[in-house]
């Protein structure tokens, strides 16, 4: 049967060499490159329940008397938007579990790609050629940020419609254009009936598409350039080691596709998660504490709340607000830096050379202890952006907590970077003297044979 | 006038010289000080990176591989680029095949449960069980043949450099260049290229034009006019003795209730505990005062009043204001103060508006009055 | 009177102040207060829409409460409290809340009030397990475990795999 379908195909396609390539394809064996296939398979996830959910959601700003299934809303007014969500949560079978693993594969999502990028920086794999793919792995994770902010945005619930507000402060701190840009996107002034419309374009159609795009350039790079290897025997720049896509890796793969889908239908059905007809409809003259954005957007909302209250003004006028430095400003510049970071990585380790072996975290002091400073300053933010919630579980003082905190967001990256230095300094120095250890050439003359040139 | 006076006295010149060099030394001393700095940090930055270059310690580019000593012997006698190098044997067959039946007996037993529970109208929480089951099941199945029923193989083969061989390069530029050459008159067709990508690019920022206004006068407006009575959310007027001291409501210009950018925070305090600066002390008649409610920090409602504090607080970034002092922020991120709007009781005892806002409400912009 | 006698969070006890008979007096005042009130049914639509307005700011929507910044303490849960003891509160205001008078809340949108609030106290939970109703900071703890467990799932798939 195989036979007569590689017939069908081939007699019209001249498949087979293209086949045989692929089918043989070989893929280096360790968990740690499968990560990113956590978040290929959370986006194949996200698309599908996507369009389920597409097919009853209502993304207008019309106002509408809720007269639905759940009792405490009815006679209240509310955005379409939101009465399609909760007719969508309450009476559409299976449309509650459906909702609730888009909205858990999402934000697994975006932690799958954040630990995949972990794998990537402390292994150095964005050296050359793979400076391209880090570049259009890091706009994969903004697309994918941003998709996700604008998704629970469109709900048009007390909680996303706070967090829209505070989105449209932002767009207008940007200073000179700033108000024009504001009131193009987003429609108007605020609150505006034209926002969720559009969001729901951007969020279905343009974000979607420039995501997958965007993951065929990505995997088409990977396939080209074919895999890193860990240092090992018989790994180097010349050869490498690992199993062929079929049968090994097609099985491997397709199973933890299972295993994922597993796990947040899992989640969608055992953990609830936004409950908007609880949070209620956006009024802006209502609110609510705990307002936090969906964690992947934690370190912003803590440096919101850290940032000393700073603002420009001059001659009698407001130039530029308080929210633009932690809200603009910090996130631009920390994005800034890591799509640069390959580059810098070349320039201060002077190695232009194409590298198909990873480097170890302990071959690479600066880099780890960067990597680690860095995630724990972004852990003590999203701490931040948590901490009235915190105080409310814990029945602790928020003023105290966030008094702990200021002190903490520069100590403990300082502390962990030292900590993460002195740790691979030491790993290093054990190996250092003998040459031995994984990837290290057998016998004599590897030493000589090191100063090749790639 | 001794030897050295004279010295002195004749060579002003050099005296000057001599302060202005000092002069200099200090000036030039600062910015040499940050070279140095530079200088330092870059050494100390990159010396991990020297230190490799002249002892590296990987083999990562030797060749033959590292451990491939087996290898070179085998290409030498002409055997196949890419072999196997490790075989992982196929054991414990009936164990494998029992494993993947059950996993798979799960999957099934999971999936018909979704079925029946869907169709029975059954709670979310067994939907997703099932359904998570079922998955599971399949997941385990594949994963476990993997492990236990298939003969994994793992291979070595050659990788092609990324460069091409400058051969074909160089073909290919020349095929670009021969293409371009059939082109006549190739100087106009850029310049008509550029012209075109102009026009098509302006065209195509125009559209965004469609997707909103300019910002318009709302964004200048203080929102109260002077006389405006202030009503609740119902459109009650409110007299000067609605509140007791302590107490807050939500009010709204007549016009405009319900409003986002009118929303004004009434509270009552005792008077003797009033600070307002010097010219608005006649703007709480009887202790009432009226802010913004429109956080000048990230817009949102400032909904929360701490009674025996006197503050008013901002849920979402905990932003304080200070109701005795004209709003001043207390605490928090928030780096102006909330509007005042000044307040006067008509002869009915209602309060009504002395003017707008004394700032727009709201967390600013650009060139903000 | 308990609250009289015990002093809760921030409210001093007035055990040695008061002799029992006074504290019976005091206490038989307010409950009188608070039982003119009436709580019949309200509209719980009205009840919500206020309850946004003016409670959820601090108590947040799900009554599970909030942080309160500049004081340091908490706005409390108001699940399991009584409804005599929510319309004392809101007209009375202990500790930093403030009190809303009848003229600014009247006894029919109070009772709305409390109708509401009753409704939600236990909120309905159809996707599961609720977390309590803290919001996406939970939610993200969740989120980072289930990320964890599958990296973990991830080892064990390629397990002897030495890259």
């Amino acid at each position: 049967m195989i036979g007569l379908l590689a017939r069908t195909v081939d007699n019209r396609l001249r498949a087979s060499k293209f086949l045989r390539s692929a089918i043989n394809h070989v893929f280096p064996d360790h968990w740690s490159f499968m990560l990113g296939e956590i978040a290929l398979y959370c986006f194949v996830i996200l698309v599908a329940t996507g369009v389920f959910l597409a097919m009853f959601f209502d993304g207008s700003s019309a106002k509408v008397i809720y007269h639905g299934s759940y009792g405490p809303l009815r006679g209240v007014e509310m955005d379409k938007a939101l009465e399609s969500v909760i007719h969508i949560s309450f009476d559409v079978p299976a449309g509650l579990l459906i909702r609730q693993i888009h909205h858990w594969a999402a934000n697994i999502f975006i932690g799958a790609i954040l630990v995949h990028q972990a794998r990537i920086f402390f292994t150095a794999a964005f050296r050359k050629p793979r400076e391209l793919n880090w570049v259009v792995g890091m706009t994969l994770l903004i697309l994918a940020m941003v998709n996700g902010y604008l998704g629970y945005s469109i709900c048009g619930d007390l909680l996303s419609g706070a967090g829209m507000r505070i989105g449209y402060s932002i767009l207008l701190s940007v200073p000179v254009i700033g108000p024009w840009i504001t009131f193009l996107l987003m429609g108007g002034t605020v609150p505006v009936d034209a926002t969720i419309p559009r969001m729901l374009a951007l969020h279905i159609f343009l974000v979607p598409a420039l995501i997958t795009v965007l993951i065929a350039v990505h995997l088409g790079i990977i396939w080209r350039q074919m895999h890193t290897n860990y240092p090992g025997p018989h790994r180097s720049h010349k050869t490498i080691v690992g199993s062929r896509l079929w049968p090994s890796y097609t099985l491997k793969s397709l199973g933890l596709f299972l295993l994922i889908f597993a796990v947040v239908a899992a989640l969608g059905g055992l953990v609830q998660i936004d409950p908007v007809w609880v949070y209620g409809p956006y009024n802006p003259v209502a609110i609510l504490p705990g307002a936090q954005p969906d964690w992947y957007l934690g370190w912003v909302e803590g440096a919101m709340r850290l940032f000393p209250g700073v603002h420009i003004a001059s001659s009698g006028k407001l130039w530029v607000p308080e929210v633009f430095f932690p809200a603009v400003l910090f996130p631009a510049g920390l994005f800034g830096l890591l799509y640069l970071y390959p580059f810098l990585d070349e320039l201060f380790t002077f190695d232009a050379r194409e590298h198909h072996v990873l480097r170890l975290p302990s071959e690479q002091p600066f880099n780890t202890a960067f990597g680690c400073g860095l995630i724990a300053l972004l852990v003590v933010l999203e701490f931040a952006g948590g901490d009235d919630v915190v105080a409310v579980a814990g029945d602790l003082s928020v003023v105290e907590i966030r008094a702990v905190l200021r002190v903490l967001v520069f100590v403990l990256p300082v502390i962990t970077w030292a900590v993460a230095y002195a740790l691979c300094r030491r790993a290093r120095g054990r190996h250092s003297g003998l040459g031995a250890g994984a990837g290290f050439a057998e016998g004599g003359g590897a030493q000589g044979d090191g100063m090749n040139a790639g | 006038m001794s030897e050295r006076d004279r010295d002195r006295v004749s060579e002003p010149g050099r005296t000057q010289a001599h302060v202005s060099d000092k002069q200099s030394k200090k000036a030039a001393s600062l910015p040499g000080s940050l070279l140095a700095l530079g200088v330092l940090l870059w050494e100390w930055a990159t010396k991990t990176a020297r230190s490799e270059r002249r002892h590296p310690r990987r083999a990562e580019f030797a060749s033959p591989p590292p451990g491939c000593a087996e290898c070179a012997e085998k290409a030498k006698r002409g055997a196949k680029p890419s072999e196997a190098l490790k075989v992982e044997p196929v054991s414990h067959e009936q164990i494998g095949t029992f494993l993947v039946v059950c996993a798979f007996l799960v999957a099934l037993a999971g999936g018909i449960g979704f079925l029946i529970t869907y169709w029975t109208g059954g709670s979310n929480l067994v939907l997703g069980a099932t359904l998570a089951l079922c998955f599971f099941g399949l997941g385990m199945t594949l994963i476990l043949w993997s492990h236990l029923l298939t003969l994994n193989i793992e291979v070595a083969e050659p990788r092609e450099p990324m460069q091409s061989p400058p051969e074909e390069r160089q073909t290919a530029v020349e095929d670009f260049q021969a293409g371009a050459n059939q082109i006549h008159r190739r100087g106009l067709l850029k310049w008509m290229i550029a012209g075109a990508s102009g026009t098509f690019g302006a065209i195509f920022l125009t559209m965004f034009r469609s997707l909103g206004q300019s910002p318009d006068s709302t964004i200048y407006s203080t929102v109260w006019k002077r006389g405006q009575r202030l009503v609740t959310s119902e459109g009650k007027p409110v007299s000067v003795d609605m509140l007791v001291p302590g107490s807050t409501v939500i009010v709204f210009p007549e016009d405009s209730i319900g409003s986002e950018k009118s929303q004004t925070v009434l509270v009552r305090v005792d008077e003797s505990l009033l600070q307002l600066p010097s010219d608005r002390m006649d703007w709480a008649p009887n202790g009432n005062l009226a802010y913004s409610r429109v956080c000048t920090h990230a817009g949102c409602a400032v909904g929360m009043y701490e009674t025996t504090t006197h503050q008013l607080v901002c849920p979402c970034h905990q932003s304080t204001f200070a109701v005795l002092r004209a709003a001043e922020p207390s605490s928090g991120p928030a780096d102006r103060a909330l509007p005042q709007l000044p307040l006067y009781a008509d002869e009915d005892g209602i309060l009504r508006a002395g003017g707008g806002f004394s700032d727009i409400p709201g967390p600013g912009y650009w060139g903000m009055p | 009177m308990t609250a009289v006698e015990v002093g809760p969070s921030h409210m001093p006890s007035f055990a040695y102040v008061l002799s029992v008979d006074d504290m019976r007096v005091v206490s038989h005042f307010v409950t009188d207060k608070i039982a003119s009130i009436p709580l019949g049914e309200g509209d719980i639509g009205k009840g919500g829409d206020l309850f946004r307005m003016y409670c959820a700011s601090c108590h947040h929507t799900s009554v599970r409460g909030g942080a309160l910044a500049y004081d340091g303490s908490n706005a409390p849960s108001l699940a399991g409290k009584s409804p005599e003891l929510i319309a004392g509160a809101v007209r009375w205001g202990p500790g930093p809340m403030p009190p809303f008078p009848a003229s600014v809340i009247d006894d029919k949108q109070l009772s709305s009030l409390v109708t509401y609030i009753r409704a939600v106290q236990n909120p309905a939970k159809p996707g599961g397990i609720a977390l309590n109703w803290y919001g996406p900071v939970v939610e993200g703890c969740v989120a980072w475990f289930a990320v964890l467990g599958l990296v973990g799932f991830t080892i064990w798939i390629e397990k002897g795999g030495k890259g």
